[in-house]
């Protein structure tokens, strides 16, 4: 081979490095999302899965939210972004819960071996709030999704009745804080291996739901100041 | 009739040449169609996993599909693969089979036995060489 060969192949080596680490510490940036502009949505894809939540961002005295309304519905605002999250481990967000689905029974832990179904029924949350771990293959691809339910005890760790790669972590519980504006914040390695029992891999989206579809009835939710992808 | 009565009863010589013909033609037809296959499902799938996006509808919509799809392809595989291995059969007899007679053939014309002209079959390849191979005994 001779040398100039050489020294263009090794110039569009180095470049080639030069870009790709460019665009993992570009991706390990923050992200975060403040909604303080009504066009802040443009950024985030919806995804329909049954019907359609109204996802509006509302702004007030300068300073904005997320507010979804469900009826009878599912659909979600997903973003794609891309770290690690063994290096910048922490999420954090802020959410209101106005109106919860109305679920038949209180305790769905208890009847969720009894009937599939049953489960699958209760499967709706005010709010929601994905992170999302994808692999080679779709069927691979494994979620967290942090939710707030009326009854279920905080802490609470659930397997999804859709899949076993999805599981279901109650970050905020009850009624106390109804209609308050809660802040929470997640380790998301610590809450990966609690429900996966190992370490996750990238996170290669977020996503944001309230749904009402299971138990046809109607929920309400704000979200703000979401924040990914940082060191505590 | 005279096709039907040099009509050759077995598929398989003992011929490494039609060993190594059908070991290639069988490759060349698995590799690239399991190399699409691959591509396609994969590509389908996980673009149709992106589109869908929220985990619960993957797991509701895509998964019972794919599921059915597997099913699908695992009870064909061993179908076109005994398919692919018949033609395979068969496309290298058609050329090993005439190697291997002309081969025969024509030792049996240099040890003086024969001066008839060689027959192919029908569909037989290297016809163009047989008949060229026919002029120049026929010259001698």
């Amino acid at each position: 081979m001779s040398k100039k060969i050489y020294h263009i192949l090794s110039l569009l080596l180095l470049t080639l490095l030069t870009a790709s680490c460019c665009t993992v510490f570009a991706d390990q940036e923050p992200k975060t999302f403040p909604f303080s502009e009504t066009s802040a949505l443009e950024e985030w894809e919806e995804k329909i899965f049954k019907g359609k939540v109204l996802y509006v961002v509302k702004v007030e005295k300068r300073d904005g939210y997320l507010s979804a309304y469900s009826q009878n519905s599912a659909s979600g605002i997903f973003y794609r972004l891309k770290f690690d999250p063994k290096e910048t481990p922490m999420i954090s967000w802020k959410w209101k819960v106005l109106k919860f689905p109305e679920k038949k029974s209180k305790n769905i832990i208890d009847e969720k071996y009894d009937s599939k179904q049953s489960w699958l029924e209760k499967d709706d949350y005010a709010a929601r709030l994905y992170v999302i771990f994808p692999k080679i293959s779709f069927n691979l691809t494994k979620s967290l999704e942090y939710v707030w339910d009326a009854s279920l005890p905080k802490g609470t760790i659930l397997t999804s009745p859709y899949s076993e790669n999805i599981k279901i972590i109650v970050a905020e519980s009850g009624k106390k804080y109804f209609k308050k504006w809660i802040y929470e914040e997640r380790n998301i390695v610590d809450d990966y291996e609690k429900a996966f029992g190992r370490a996750p891999g990238e996170v290669g989206a977020i996503a944001i739901m309230t749904d009402t579809d299971n138990t046809t009835s109607t929920a309400e939710a704000s979200y703000d100041e979401i924040k990914v992808g940082y060191k505590k | 009739m005279k096709d039907k009565k040099n009509r050759r009863r077995e598929k398989f010589l003992n011929s490494p040449f039609q060993k190594k013909m059908l070991l290639l033609i069988f490759i060349a037809a698995i590799v690239p169609s399991g190399i699409v296959t691959i591509c396609l499902y994969y590509i389908i799938f996980n673009l149709l996993a992106a589109q869908l996006g929220i985990p619960e509808a993957i797991a509701y919509n895509l998964l019972p599909v794919a599921r059915k799809v597997n099913i699908i392809i695992l009870t064909t595989l061993p179908i076109s693969l005994i398919i692919i291995w018949g033609i395979a059969v068969e496309l290298s007899h058609r050329i090993a089979g005439p190697i291997f007679r002309l081969e025969k053939e024509l030792d049996r014309v240099i040890s003086g036995e024969q001066k008839t002209p060689l027959v192919l079959r029908k569909k037989d390849e290297l016809k163009p060489l047989t008949e060229k191979i026919n002029k120049i005994i026929s010259k001698k």
